[in-house]
């Protein structure tokens, strides 16, 4: 152990940690039919149009200092061999080693996991979910179109939604290597970046009048030797509508990008 | 292995102490926790927008000039969200600030408590004019 650097010690520790990932348990819950009260639309599916807060930890999950939520890397599975790009290294550049500071795009899942109000509007054909953090909007058809072609990769890739019962299925595909989630404010060696291979599945289920569970799948070939889930929970806030969303434009006064301060007047 | 780990995870729980938590991008991209900051000075100026609010102090130095501060804190939606509002931070007024300064030795810096002359904090206490945040 001696002379083991910080990242070898995170890989071995991922590497070395079995629980949680297959998550079984936490996939058939997902199937089950929603409790009773339960906000549906006219034709009787669950209906997730209202306004929430970002999706927060389930009891027990190792969470980061930072006010967004973090995966829990008990839930990663095992890394690939050259996984290990999982945790990119930090150059002293900080477009590099923070582009958020430059008010880049946190991207998805990293953005959907920031600490502000989300709002979600439904109709039969779309799920329309805004995040006021960057105000980040994800367009999600519902009537069954595959993914489109020919694009090029995205911070918040390209997602189609599908019903499961009363499970919202949201596949998302085509990423650009971005940032997975915040951890870093955590632990500065601590860099995840997922890989353009990214493929992510949310499953929305309402787990009881005022609440959803928020299963988030993590698919990322190029890096984990299988897809890991953590199930997360996103609690109605309706008191938060009558103020609404607010605006966030984050270049309207970043005073100190990359570290370097305008002085004050 | 056990006790590396025990030694990582006590000096996760000492950063976590001393660092605030921010949104926009983690407190080390622009702070230094090494640096701590407490001034006295006249609140002068409020910028109640995104990325992270700011507000300015002027503090009055012993040779009588006066050198100007900025002062960073939360998003205006997490704040409002939380009935935290521009009104609580009065202009003109005296204010102490307590928090890091910036890591580049500017005159920025983020503010971790703020209170009036009369003890009152102006993100979680009552505002001036006595009312709680909502």
């Amino acid at each position: 152990m001696k002379g083991m650097t910080s990242k070898a010690l995170l890989l071995a520790l991922v590497v070395a940690c079995p629980c949680g990932w297959s998550y079984v348990a936490g996939l058939d819950a997902q199937q089950a039919a929603s409790p009773a009260g339960v906000p549906r639309t006219a034709d009787g599916k669950p209906d997730f149009t209202g306004t929430y807060q970002w999706p927060t930890y389930l009891p027990g999950d190792e969470r980061g200092r930072s006010s967004a939520t973090v995966f829990d890397r008990k839930r990663f599975a095992p890394l690939k061999p050259g996984g290990d790009v999982f945790l990119e290294p930090r150059t002293g550049d900080p477009r590099h080693d923070e582009p958020r500071d430059f008010c880049m795009p946190a991207g998805f899942p990293g953005g959907m996991l920031s600490a502000n109000a989300m709002q979600f509007f439904q109709t039969k054909n779309h799920l329309v979910m805004v995040h006021e953090f960057q105000r980040m909007s994800r367009v999600i058809p519902l009537d069954g179109r595959a993914h489109r072609k020919g694009l090029e990769p995205m911070y918040y890739g390209d997602p189609v939604g599908r019903w499961e019962g009363d499970t919202l299925v949201i596949e998302t595909v085509n990423f650009k290597r971005w940032g997975l989630d915040d951890y870093y404010y955590t632990n500065s060696k601590e860099y995840r970046m997922h890989s353009d291979a990214l493929r992510t599945v949310e499953r929305l289920r309402w787990k009881s009048p005022t609440a959803i569970s928020y299963a988030l799948t993590i698919d990322d070939p190029k890096i984990f030797s299988a897809p890991w889930t953590q199930e997360f929970e996103i609690l109605s806030k309706p008191e938060w509508d009558k103020d609404g969303l607010f605006e966030y434009v984050c270049e309207e006064n970043n005073r100190c990008p990359g570290g370097k301060c305008a002085e004050p007047k | 292995m056990k006790a590396l780990v025990s030694v990582l995870a006590v000096a996760v729980l000492l950063a976590s102490a001393v660092r605030p938590a921010i949104a926009h991008h983690s407190f080390a991209a622009e702070y230094d926790d090494q640096k701590p900051l407490k001034i006295t000075g006249t609140l002068t100026k409020v910028d109640w927008m995104n990325p992270h609010i700011w507000y300015y102090v002027d503090v009055k130095n012993p040779d009588g000039s006066t050198t100007t501060w900025a002062i960073s804190g939360g998003a205006p939606g997490q704040l409002m969200r939380r009935g935290i509002t521009k009104d609580l931070l009065v202009v003109g007024s005296t204010v102490n600030v307590e928090g890091f300064k910036a890591k580049d030795g500017s005159n920025n810096g983020f503010g971790q408590r703020v209170t009036y002359q009369d003890g009152r904090n102006v993100f979680t206490a009552t505002d001036p004019a006595g009312r709680a945040p909502k």
